[in-house]
């Protein structure tokens, strides 16, 4: 079992002065035993060059890797005992499934026995339950099949780190959703430190511990699923977590008495002093509402703003549908349950709690208040009047 | 009409000819197609035909004018000639109590033999060498690269007998002069260019995430080739070992040149019977047969691997 900790990782493709690429820089995070950790982040962001320096498949320009406070950076990577699972599975063609789980054994140790070596490939193709493909060819196998295998290869060595790059983004959509929950349950289970690569945020909400944000080879935010939802660090975290995109208006906060009066053109509204901290008198800010989080103001009341939108597009989901608006020629998109009385090219009122209101800083992009859970209102909240659990009723929805 | 639709698809169809719109053109088409077919099929087959109608016919028959082309009076002669003189030749008359006093001279086992050894030890260099220098190109980054490939390429292009000269000055300065090993150095030369090319194309391709998926397997660099790279290479290796071993089985000019008699391999071996107007053509195709046939089944044996080979670098990614 493995404590990971990358401290000041930096790495650059070709000579920095001759228009080399830096893809990871300066990355510093630690990764606790048995933890599941997810760098998420749009390609291009040095999440999975980071994954190959922490497998010793890239050694890092800069910085220190350390498993358990030992220093791996010189470590080869087939001296680093860590499996990897990759996203088109890289099983080898011409060996059989049993022959693909048991080669890194045989590697690992020559003289290990080939009933040894047998009993552990059947107890993984039976936690896996791939027992009746052992003799198939991986030609032969489905997509997820094959991630099956690929998984078993990793999990047969026992290793001190899983590593996954992307894994599910070759399977299609409702695979992935299965092989999500068996991923999780399954490092659960042996409890293996684990690091996980992906762009697509759902994947990353649903199945880390704990998540860390990289762009442009930057960590932005290392935090519990929670915290990257409701406190971003910065614009760019707030955008890329939460689907439909979060909407950003850029206003401005102006200091009046008790509150704070914030001007955002489409609409103008109070939010109590207690929920920011800002120095300044006037402060140019940007404004965020997530989707989820606007309500039609017919169904409920807040002392939040309240916005008149022109429905553009009504996208029902099932039990909910994606409204997109038009208002003073911005677009707001809303989620909303009760929409099947609404037409398109309708008006509606929109409003959202104040609490649930994101703010950021224009010029520094950086969180000057997040999204407040109703559960925290004994915490220090005081002067917000929550009324009647909003904000869990629109999640809910 | 036609200046009036804007479809592209039915712009096209308009513009066809009678060739494609009506019963005759299609006739005709099929026609000018088979008749292609046909004359190229002559073309290239019509030489094998030749030699193996020759090989059956008798020595007065294929003097005749004009010539058969089926053979009159089928007659195993030649073959006769070729099969008694390799046995007397190779001591197997006294061996089998036969007493074969032979017209002609003609080692047919003997030149094979030659012929294998020299195409093997030429196919297994190329090979060897050909495969570590295209692994070297496909994996490193390094300056010249571009231009030791195009050298490489420009070597397939021109003939091997534009440098006779020094190639003669070479393997007499070796001291190699009538021998073997001679040609096996210059073939296993003229070859591993092309098994370069080949083998390059199989290392682009190379899915990368399987050599790191052996490192992460705990895999040496050696063991990645050993268990992982090797295996799967092994019809573009085969591929490669054919082509190398027929340029070396079927050249003559330098066979020719270096050798005395006694070493020939294959192909001059069969010239020295073509003698003028004393040529028995019938032996020379009877032996040029015999030759072919354990090539020919080799090749259709493992013919399955040759296109996968070629191809494989191409499409299977």
């Amino acid at each position: 079992m493995t404590t990971l900790e990358l401290d000041g990782v930096t790495k650059t493709f070709g000579a920095p002065d001759a228009g080399g690429v830096v893809a990871v820089d300066d990355v510093s995070l630690t990764v606790d035993d048995g933890e599941f950790l997810v760098l998420l982040g749009p390609s291009g962001c040095g999440k999975t060059t980071t994954l190959r320096m922490i497998g010793g498949l890239e050694t890092p320009t800069e910085g220190v890797i350390s498993f358990d406070g030992t220093e791996v950076n010189e470590v080869k990577a087939r001296n680093r005992d860590v499996a990897m699972v990759f996203q088109n599975f890289a099983l080898y063609p011409h060996m059989n499934v049993s022959q693909n789980l048991g080669f890194g054994l045989r590697r690992e140790n020559e003289d290990r026995s080939s009933e040894e070596i047998i009993d552990r490939i059947e107890a993984v193709a039976e936690m896996l339950e791939i027992e009746g493909l052992l003799d198939n060819t991986p030609a032969a196998l489905s997509g997820g099949q094959k991630q099956r295998v690929a998984l078993g290869r990793a999990i047969i060595r026992e290793p001190r780190l899983f590593l996954f790059d992307e894994p599910l983004a070759n399977l299609d959509a409702s695979l992935r959703k299965t092989m999500r929950t068996e991923i999780d349950e399954l490092q659960s289970e042996v409890g293996i430190t684990s690091v996980y690569v992906t762009h697509n945020q759902e994947e990353a909400m649903s199945i880390g511990d704990k998540i860390a944000v990289m762009n442009d080879g930057r960590l932005q935010q290392l935090g519990t699923p929670s915290e990257v939802f409701n406190e971003p660090s910065n614009q760019f975290v707030a955008q890329f977590v939460g689907s439909p995109d979060m909407n950003l208006y850029e206003g401005t906060l102006t200091e009046n008495g008790d509150v704070y009066r914030v001007n955002v053109g489409i609409t103008e509204f109070d939010l109590p002093s207690g929920l920011v901290q800002a120095g300044d008198d006037v402060l140019d800010v940007v404004v965020g509402f997530r989707p989820q989080d606007l309500f039609q103001s017919r169904t409920r009341q807040t002392g939040g703003p309240k916005i008149e939108a022109d429905l553009r597009v009504v996208e029902p989901l099932g039990t909910e549908a994606i409204l997109y608006g038009e208002t003073e020629g911005r677009a707001i998109r809303a989620t909303d349950t009760q929409f099947h009385d609404l037409d398109e090219d309708q008006s509606v009122t929109l409003s959202i709690a104040p609490e649930h209101i994101y703010l950021f800083d224009a010029n520094t992009e950086e969180l000057l208040k997040g999204r407040l859970m109703t559960e925290r209102e004994d915490t220090g909240v005081g002067e917000v009047e929550v009324r009647d659990g909003a904000g869990a009723e629109v999640r809910d929805g | 009409m036609a200046a009036d639709t804007t479809d592209p698809a039915e712009e096209f169809g308009s513009n066809r000819s009678w060739l494609y719109d009506t019963t005759p053109g299609f006739y005709l088409r099929k026609v000018l197609i088979w008749g292609t077919t046909l004359g190229l099929s002559t073309f290239i087959l019509f030489p094998l035909y030749w030699m193996v109608v020759t090989a059956f016919k008798t020595t007065s028959e294929i003097q005749q004018i004009p010539p058969t082309v089926v053979p009159e009076t089928p007659s195993l002669e030649g073959f006769r000639l070729v099969v008694e003189s390799s046995l007397a030749a190779g001591g197997f008359d006294s061996f089998l109590g036969w007493d074969i006093s032979s017209a002609i001279d003609i080692d047919v086992l003997l030149l094979i033999a030659n012929s294998l050894k020299v195409a093997v030890g030429a196919g297994l260099i190329a090979l060897v060498f050909g495969t570590i220098a295209a692994y070297v190109l496909s994996q490193q980054e390094f300056r010249g690269k571009n231009a030791i490939m195009s050298l490489l390429l420009a070597s397939l292009m021109f003939p091997g007998t534009a440098i006779m000269v020094p190639e003669w000055e070479l393997i007499s300065t070796l001291n190699l002069f009538n021998s073997h090993l001679a040609l096996i150095l210059i073939y296993g030369a003229m070859t591993a260019p092309f098994v370069v090319w080949l083998m390059k194309g199989f290392f682009d391709d190379f899915p990368d995430s399987i050599l790191d998926a052996a490192r992460m397997d705990q895999c040496t660099p050696y063991e990645s080739f050993r268990y992982v790279i090797a295996p799967m290479a092994v019809n573009s290796l085969i591929a490669s070992f054919i082509f190398a071993f027929l340029l070396a089985w079927n050249e003559l000019v330098f066979a020719l040149t270096l050798l005395n008699q006694s070493k020939f391999t294959v192909p001059p071996g069969l010239l020295t019977f073509v003698q003028g107007f004393n040529t028995q053509w019938n032996v020379v195709a009877a032996a040029s047969i015999l030759v072919s046939l354990p090539v020919l089944a080799g090749l259709a044996y493992i013919q399955r691997y040759f296109v996968q080979g070629l191809t494989g670098g191409a499409i299977k990614g």
